[in-house]
């Protein structure tokens, strides 16, 4: 009797599925992506979101206006100052309440100092991801210190409820200023010395150059903001091209991929735009540290809000993104409805088409790029 | 069903003599000036991390945590019940009797509700402060207590009208 495999010349290659998530820690949350294996590399990739989903659409509807903010804080739990200003701006547009001065300066100081903690974040993760664990304590120890402030200034870590609708919630005394001002000295050195850590190791370098490339037509194609889109080298950040608050009186730059390391549009471009913006953010926090001057922080709110029949939509720039609001009022005390556009929703859609063809541990490279929370795809 | 998609790995060029001594260069300089970074950190950098049991931090004094309600002054207006985003303040009472002697609140507000019942919910609560800002007699305060676990969910609510709930408040204020 013979032995002869008739099919050997064609071995059945069967795809494996295999579920990353949602409990993995490369995930940065609750994300579970299918991926269907050819041994080490990802031939499909489906993200499955919803495990964080908290109906803060609809809660919203049942809530006044005032008390829709420790909702939003719940969405971006990483920035919740930024989509506190965002929600309190279209609000604030609808009513045409006057912000006063001295609010509008802490709210960009406040808001730079999220967007400088939300990328110390970034930066300790995603070296966590590629492998090296200690630059996310150094990170966290700079962050800690803002997290401090906040927790003096606003009365929580995390959730803060501190940019109210017409102005902010507390005063910030003279003492506090100049701590924000050091700390701005001390987190400028210490980038540096960061990103020479991370950034430019040979190791970092050839995990993430030329890995998930998102190039300019795709970019668009997915509608993506933030630094992924400044990272394929497209120059547009809401705070310069549709200004918003006081920023157009700051002179800051807008940082773009460069693709020096290898392709533009790579993750390591995307990691180095965000570690430019905490220059930039260092900077415009100086120049507002330098114009800062005492007044009201509250502007005139009668105490039921109740905005004119109508509906608005508001655009803010976060550390993640661009960030909508779609606010629709009837006149009543409670929103009609509320609609959140997040920037983290339309980058995890991009996941499927960046993971084909991917070493899996590339993947999790590209999952950590994009910087996603899932508290804000689900809401 | 295989996956017929071409793999294609990102290569260099052409790897020329000059290029493998340079990669071998940049791997070994940028690795120990790293490594430099790290070991700066041995010596020299106060330590941030608070042993939790053994130290125990202060909080900073608006800092935002457990409910106080200081229920003799509280006039039962229901205003922090209605700011309440999650509903977890329950507050019940009766109008005052004709002839009962009539109550001032410290700051001289006439007390003209019965407070039958005042509790809060801690584990529902969102520690979101909007209660405490519509308080008009300024009794809903927010303490700087942070270690208040209890072995049930029905242990987290607190009845302000307890006799020892004062003597806690004692313990944190001082």
């Amino acid at each position: 009797m013979e032995f002869v495999n008739e099919s050997q010349e064609k071995i059945k290659s069967d795809l494996l599925t295999v579920n990353m998530g949602p409990q993995h820690p490369a995930t940065h949350g609750v994300l579970r992506v299918e991926i269907k294996t050819d041994s080490e590399i990802v031939s499909e990739a489906i993200p499955h979101i919803g495990y964080l989903h908290r109906c803060m659409e609809k809660h919203s509807e049942n809530l006044d206006y005032r008390g829709v903010i420790p909702f939003t804080d719940r969405m971006d739990y990483l920035a919740a100052m930024s989509m506190e200003w965002g929600y309190s701006l279209a609000v604030e547009k609808m009513l045409g309440t006057e912000v006063p001065e001295r609010a509008e300066y802490l709210r960009v100081i406040i808001g730079e100092l999220q967007r400088i903690a939300s990328h110390l974040l970034f930066y300790g993760v995603y070296a966590i991801d590629l492998g090296a664990f200690s630059p996310f304590l150094y990170a966290f120890q700079d962050r800690e210190e803002i997290l401090r402030l906040f927790e003096e200034i606003s009365g929580a870590r995390l959730l803060y409820n501190y940019i109210w609708i017409g102005g902010v919630w507390n005063d910030v005394d003279d003492d506090q200023l100049r701590r924000i001002s050091k700390f701005c000295d001390k987190m400028e050195e210490n980038m540096k010395k960061y990103h020479s850590l991370v950034g430019m190791n040979k190791i970092f370098r050839e995990r993430t150059a030329n890995v998930g490339v998102v190039n300019e037509k795709m970019a668009y194609q997915y509608g993506a903001t933030g630094a992924v889109l400044r990272g394929s080298g497209v120059k547009w950040d809401l705070r310069k091209d549709r200004t918003y608050g006081i920023y157009d009186k700051f002179d800051f730059d807008v940082p773009v991929g460069t693709g020096e390391m290898g392709t533009l549009g790579d993750c390591w471009d995307r990691y180095d735009v965000r570690v430019r913006e905490v220059f930039e953010s260092i900077k415009i926090i100086r120049q507002a540290l330098e114009g800062i001057e005492a007044g009201p922080i509250m502007g005139k709110v009668s105490k039921i809000i109740k905005p004119p029949k109508g509906e608005i939509y508001m655009r803010t720039e976060c550390p993640r993104g661009e960030l909508g609001y779609h606010l629709v009022s009837d006149g009543k005390a409670k929103p009609y409805r509320l609609k959140v556009k997040s920037s983290c929703f339309t980058h995890v859609s991009m996941l499927g088409e960046l993971g084909k063809g991917q070493m899996i541990a590339d993947f999790v490279a590209t999952i950590g790029s994009i910087d996603i929370v899932l508290g804000e795809v689900d809401r | 069903m295989s996956a017929q998609k071409e793999i294609t790995f990102a290569t260099d060029d052409e790897l020329t003599f000059g290029k493998w001594l340079n990669n071998i260069w940049v791997g070994l300089s940028t690795v120990l000036k790293g490594m430099g970074i790290t070991f700066k950190y041995i010596y020299n950098v106060k330590p941030v991390t608070i042993e939790y049991p053994e130290v125990r931090e202060e909080l900073p004094a608006n800092s935002r945590s457990r409910l106080f309600n200081d229920a003799e002054n509280c006039i039962s207006c229901y205003q922090c019940a209605t700011a309440c985003p999650v509903d977890c303040i329950y507050i019940t009472a009766k109008r005052r009797e004709m002839d009962a002697p009539a109550l001032k609140t410290s700051d001289g507000t006439a007390i003209k509700l019965d407070l039958l019942q005042y509790t809060i919910d801690t584990a529902l609560c969102c520690y979101c402060g909007l209660c405490t800002t519509v308080c008009p007699t300024e009794c809903l305060t927010h303490t700087t207590d942070y270690e208040f676990a209890q072995y049930t969910l029905d242990e987290m609510k607190y009845d302000y009208l307890a006799t020892d709930i004062r003597a806690w408040r004692e313990r944190i204020v001082k």
